[in-house]
């Protein structure tokens, strides 16, 4: 059986993502378990190949980098099928990806051309015996499976964050190759990225909501909300009906049972008291915390964590506090 | 135009899941089931094209047991025109073996477009879509947000991490659909009793070997109550710390 | 002989013209489908007493009230006199004076004098308000105020005339003044002056007249909304508002009929025969439309133009369905509020239909269900009914509704609430009060006393669990074996049902019934107006047959029974603003076991009263499904109901009602008032001894 493990490193826009560290710390790992080399594949456009060598320090024994101007973008058809071929010819044991944004697309490509399973958005990840065996969240996180696969070479792909990149470096042979085919030729074609936050993040996308409700007494004082959202960078700014019935914010901001119906990472109530059709709405959110004046209010009930206190005083504090956690 | 939707009967989450003593399942007692939320989009999806075509036809077809024709039929009776069943006594975690069921029935089914959900809300894998397309050797866009046919080309957009990127691909062409497309609409009675009369049919999957299954199924650790963590600002450090280290969002 | 022969002959034509129209008026009705309504005959004729005759829902305005009922009992009397006009005209030789006792036709001659002095008075002040004060009810897009104008001043003629023949008569036979027929006694020494001849010329003239303007009023009305004169007394027996049967039940539905395409109505002809003549009944007063918490706040729902919506689509359809010229429809029946969206060519009559053409969505679904048009119609007429058909044809043949209750119609049917949250969790309210759930009882082989339904309010939501743990403390102070369904306990359907969704409504009555069934229950007490009027009202549709007592009814029995040990000390004296909830009032007559509920738990209480109370009393805004919509239009209807129980300067507002109590503190909060919202129970809870 082989030893090797074969680890995907992402690119965007020319350099390596954050996410192609973990990749290869994972692989890492359980080459250290094999005893095999990890071997990584890199795709990007011409100089991508200069990045390539930085994933020697997370132990990345050898590096094959394709350089295309083809794959300045994400080219699905073409990078699925590089992949693929690079997994058949080594011979290896596990194929590592993360299931990115870019990974959740390419990961299933991958294991449908090698004829294989796919085990996905895993939380951990060892060998056992012959098998690989991974856990993954089940039914909305409420049930955590332990997936066994049997497959030959095992194709998995690793929640983001799940591995914390790690430095074990050596010296990566750095090798180049070239594209499987022609990487012009794909059928489905990136046309356009649309880079950067900068449209107002969904409600329904965003992994954390601030949210304001009539504790913050008057319209303008909104702006708190907004503010501690803007501090967290990856926010959207949420409220409650009686917010949007006042008019303080648009109907489309009304989280609730007769508005958007959430679940982020992160919900901050703000003044929000915590009315059935207000909870109907967020009460599934992963962390809740709630700032309220009245520690008597339903919203204290379903919070992770609450304040006691007046929100214009709380959330300026909130927003430094977050801001300089933030910055360091 | 004729659009196949793969689909999928999964419990509603909205409850406290147990363990079933073989310990390698949920405890299916007083579950209640329904469409995979996702699919639920990809069907109103393929419904809104047709529509707006003023031709074609919709099939819906599923890897399940018996019990999953229900779902079928709620598909059947938001306005979809046929179903398949793909039979099985349990739906394997296999989520090749899947697809492979998927790609046998859709193979020469003459489809323009085939679409999913990007993945079925119990087991999460959003794998299925894009296999199948392999097999069937279709371009493929996975967990699109936005998509239009027009001129036998399709555009999809798909959100990245704190971007968003847009495609092209020509048809025949596989899509799994994520949340924001469409909102699935609400059957109506009549909708309902029409399905009754609409052509289902059921066949056993091809499913072939499994290759990857689970070992066991396990309830995360509680949740820790909620708490109080103090009056004013003064409160201010503790929560951020606990963002940091222990709900670990910050 | 020959002003008689033409008499017979214009008598005969009037009333064969009168004839053709009303058997073409019947024939309308038959547009819509059939219906038994002539059950319980002796409520319906008690109702026609008391509603038709006695004028009893008229008199609620007092003003207007006395100015009709003057007129209809005038009419009424005066119909008499009438007959006997007619029937001289024909034979001369007919008269009262030779069938009845002299003393008895002189009251006969007084009545009719008095009578019409009474109407022509009644109408000089009618039309005084019509065209002077003008109030507010009856303003608005296309009110037929020309119609009424037209028709007061027929009826003013009529009386006129009536006189004046009266007169003149006595004029020409030159007879004395006689206490029997004041009124024209005194005319006649007024007018004593004029020649035999005059007199003579003036007495027929007026008698004919009379005689012409009666059977002109008389073929008028079937092309005016008068027609209410003739069809409001049968409108009233054939109505079933005020019983029989219990009022507020919304219709049974069959879902399992072989062949059927549309559920609920989007047309005439989906409705019953008795909502068209329920359009042919509307005088359009407004006071539907007066009374209703949509129109009041300025939402676009009018009952009244519902209705009248009705008879112009009938009006429109009916006589092509018929077979009819399709002009024989006179514009003036068919015209009204909402005229302009009918007419036009045959085939665009017969593409139009009841729903979108004249009746648009947001009309349907701003009815808060609340039923104070039903309990102010004069004529017993069922605006309600009419919305509830059309909402159930728009959520099961269209699938057409507000796009917010969605969630709701998916978490009744995949979480057994309205709301998306854990049946597990549904008996949580109750931990560590030692409530036993109906499961513990039968494991023991035991059986309580009642069943506590807790409803989903009181099991989810937070404030309304206060509700549900004050009611259970005063149940465990009076030692009352009660138990709870805890997560056996699902939505009963209600919501589901209010908006449209028989479909979902009947799956999850069905599942109610069958688990009360399994445990055989028989006594349920409940915190919901909304689960008690369902449960106890409409599953016996289903076959669901239980007492159901609301909890302001029980607490007072209880308290009666001196059965609840409470504190005596008297504290401050409270004044408490009580909001009656329209579920518990109108639809069930609930008014004073909540009011006496309180006076009782605090002695020292005064029960302060807002100006519409009872029967009068403004809906919260929570009804009709109206809890899980938006409110974008107008005022917001719990703002509107909280300023006008704050505005009674009372120290606490008192609901009896898990919705009004979101609603009414939500308004309370939006008014930025401190003042406190109790539900009942938890007034009485609160005077526990500990």
């Amino acid at each position: 059986m082989a030893n090797n493990i074969l680890a995907f490193a992402e690119s965007r826009g020319g350099d390596l993502r954050k996410v192609a560290y973990e990749a290869v710390t994972a692989a890492r790992a359980l080459a250290d378990a094999t005893g095999g080399e990890v071997h990584a594949v890199v795709a990007g456009p011409s100089g991508i190949t200069a990045k390539a060598g930085a994933l020697g320090t997370y132990g990345a024994d050898a590096v094959t980098v394709v350089e295309h101007p083809a794959f300045a973008d994400y080219n699905p058809e073409a990078l699925a099928a590089f992949v693929a071929e690079r997994a058949k010819g080594g011979g290896y044991r596990v194929v590592v990806l993360i299931a990115s944004a870019q990974g959740k697309d390419l990961a299933p490509r991958v294991a449908g051309k090698l004829g294989v399973p796919l085990a996905s958005d895993l939380t951990t990840i060892r060998l056992d015996g012959d098998k690989v065996v991974g856990t993954h969240p089940v039914n909305t996180g409420k049930v955590i499976a332990t997936v066994t696969l049997t497959a030959n070479p095992a194709v998995v792909s690793l929640r983001p964050g799940a591995v914390t990149a790690a430095e074990k470096p050596r010296t990566a042979r750095i090798e180049t190759a070239a594209p499987a085919g022609d990487p012009a030729a794909s059928r489905v074609k990136v046309t356009q990225t649309i880079a950067g936050n900068t449209a107002k993040l969904d409600l329904g996308d965003a992994p954390v909501i601030v949210s304001g409700g009539r504790g913050l007494k008057a319209a303008e004082n909104f702006k708190l909300v907004e503010e501690l959202a803007a501090a967290f960078g990856n926010a959207a700014v949420g409220a409650t009906r009686a917010v949007t019935d006042d008019g303080w914010r648009p109907h489309s901001d009304q989280i609730g049972q007769t508005g958007r119906q959430v679940s982020p990472n992160l919900y901050v109530a703000v003044g929000i008291s915590g009315a059935i059709q207000h909870l109907a709405g967020m009460r599934t959110s992963k962390t809740i915390v709630a700032i309220n004046k009245d520690p008597e209010a339903p919203i204290f009930k379903v919070a992770d964590y609450g304040i006691v206190g007046d929100v214009l005083e709380v959330v300026p504090a909130l927003t430094a506090a977050v801001k300089a956690a933030k910055g360091h | 135009m004729k659009i196949a939707v793969c689909i999928k009967r999964v419990p509603e989450m909205d409850v406290r899941f147990k363990i079933a003593p073989s310990g390698t399942s949920v405890d299916e007692t007083g579950l209640k089931w329904d469409m995979s939320d996702f699919d639920g989009y990809a069907v109103e999806a393929a419904l809104q094209l047709t529509e707006k075509l003023g031709n074609g036809e919709v099939v819906v077809v599923t890897v399940g047991p018996d019990a999953a024709q229900e779902t079928l039929r709620k598909a059947l009776s938001m306005g979809v025109t046929r179903a398949v069943h793909l039979k099985v006594d349990a739906i394997p975690f296999d989520n090749f073996a899947i697809a492979r069921a998927l790609a046998t029935e859709l193979q020469g089914g003459g489809y323009d477009l085939i679409l999913f959900g990007k993945m079925s809300i119990d087991s999460s894998n959003g794998a299925v879509g894009p296999i199948t397309a392999e097999l069937l050797n279709l371009p493929c866009v996975a967990a699109a947000s936005k998509l239009e046919i027009a001129n036998g080309k399709g555009t999809a957009r798909r959100e990245l991490e704190g971007a968003a990127e847009l495609l092209e691909f020509p048809l025949p062409a596989v899509v799994s659909i994520d949340e924001g497309v469409a909102r699935p609409r609400y059957p109506s009675l009549k909708g309902i009793m029409a399905a009754k009369k609409k052509p289902l049919e059921v066949k056993p999957a091809q499913l072939g070997d499994l290759r990857m299954t689970v070992s066991t199924m396990a309830l995360p650790p509680d949740r820790p109550p909620g708490r109080i963590l103090g009056e004013g600002v003064a409160a201010v450090p503790e929560l951020v710390r606990l963002l940091q280290t222990e709900a670990k969002v910050l | 002989m020959t002003q008689n022969v033409l008499f017979l002959l214009v008598l005969v034509a009037a009333l064969g013209f009168f004839s053709y129209n009303a058997q073409r008026l019947v024939r309308y009705l038959t547009t819509g489908h059939d219906e038994h309504r002539t059950d319980h005959p002796w409520t319906r004729l008690r109702n026609v007493v008391v509603i038709g005759i006695g004028q009893s829902k008229i008199l609620r305005e007092p003003f207007a009230g006395i100015l009709h009922a003057s007129v209809f009992w005038g009419f009424v009397i005066l119909t008499l006199g009438s007959i006997e006009i007619l029937a001289r005209g024909v034979f001369p030789a007919f008269g009262f004076d030779r069938m009845l006792p002299t003393p008895v036709h002189g009251l006969f001659l007084l009545s009719q004098e008095l009578f019409a002095g009474l109407v022509l008075a009644a109408v000089v002040v009618l039309l005084y308000r019509r065209l002077v004060i003008k109030p507010r009810r009856l303003q608005g897009d296309k009110v037929h105020s020309g119609d009424a104008v037209f028709i007061l001043s027929m009826i003013a003629a009529l009386m006129v005339t009536l006189f004046l023949s009266a007169t003149f008569d006595r004029v020409v036979e030159a007879r004395h003044a006689a206490a029997f027929q004041p009124i024209s006694s005194v005319l006649a020494l007024v007018f004593g002056g004029v020649s035999p001849g005059t007199a003579r010329s003036i007495a027929t003239a007026s008698t004919w007249s009379h005689a012409l303007l009666l059977l002109a009023f008389l073929n008028y009305l079937p092309y005016s909304k008068h027609l209410h004169v003739i069809t409001s007394l049968p409108n009233t027996f054939f109505s079933n508002t005020s019983g029989p049967g219990q009022v507020g039940v919304m219709r049974p539905m069959d879902l399992e009929a072989e062949g059927v395409e549309t559920f609920g109505a989007s047309d005439v002809k989906d409705l019953s025969w008795k909502n068209l003549l329920d359009g042919y009944s509307c005088t359009e007063c407004g006071r539907c439309t007066a009374a209703c918490p949509a129109n009041i706040t300025g939402k676009p729902l009018s009952p009244r133009k519902i209705v009248v919506n009705v008879r112009q689509r009938t009006m429109e359809i009916a006589p092509l369905l018929k077979g009819d010229r399709a002009e024989a429809a006179h514009a003036v029946l068919a015209g009204g509020e909402g005229d302009d969206a009918g007419g036009g060519t045959v085939g665009e009559r017969v593409g139009h239909r009841l729903l979108d053409t004249y009746i648009t969505e947001d009309e349907l679904w701003a009815c808060t269900s609340c039923r104070a048009c039903v309990q102010e119609c004069p004529v017993s007429i069922d605006q309600l009914d009419v919305i509830n058909e059309l909402r159930r044809n728009l959520v099961l043949t269209e699938s057409r509704f507000p796009e917010e209750i969605q969630p709701a119609f998916e978490a009744m049917e995949r979480n057994g609430a309205p709301w998306k949250f854990q049946p597990a969790d549904r008996g949580r309210w109750a931990d560590g009060l030692g409530v036993t759930t109906m499961a513990e009882f039968a494991e023991r082989n035991e059986r309580p006393d009642v069943l506590f339904w807790v409803g989903c309010m009181a099991s989810f939501d937070d404030r309304a669990k206060k509700i549900a743990v004050a009611f259970a403390r005063i149940l465990n102070a009076a030692g009352i074996r009660f138990a709870i369904l805890a997560q056996e306990e699902s939505c009963n359907g209600d919501p589901a049902r209010r908006m449209g969704n028989e479909y979902l409504y009947q799956m999850l009555a069905r599942q109610a019934i069958e688990t009360l069934d399994r445990y055989h229950v028989t006594t349920i007490v409940t915190t919901c107006p909304h689960c008690f009027h369902q449960i106890g009202n409409e599953y016996p549709q289903l076959g669901g047959h239980y007492e159901v007592i609301h909890h302001s009814t029980y607490i007072e029995r209880l308290l009666q029974q001196e059965l609840v040990p409470l504190r005596t000390e008297n504290g401050k004296q409270l004044v408490v603003a009580y909001h009656d909830s329209c579920y518990l009032g109108r639809y069930n007559d609930v008014y004073d076991a909540p009011r006496e509920t309180l006076k009782r738990a605090l002695p020292v209480v005064t029960v302060a009263e807002p100006p519409r109370n009872r029967s009068r009393g403004l809906c919260c805004g929570a009804g009709g499904g109206r809890m899980w919509m938006e409110e974008r239009v107008g005022k917001r209807i719990n703002v509107e109901r909280t300023e006008e129980l704050l505005g009674t300067g009372a120290d606490a507002l008192a609901v009896a009602c898990p919705f009004c109590m979101t609603m009414i503190s939500d308004g309370a909060k939006a008014l930025g008032s401190d003042v406190p919202v109790y539900d009942i129970a938890e007034v009485v809870a609160g005077q526990l001894e500990r």
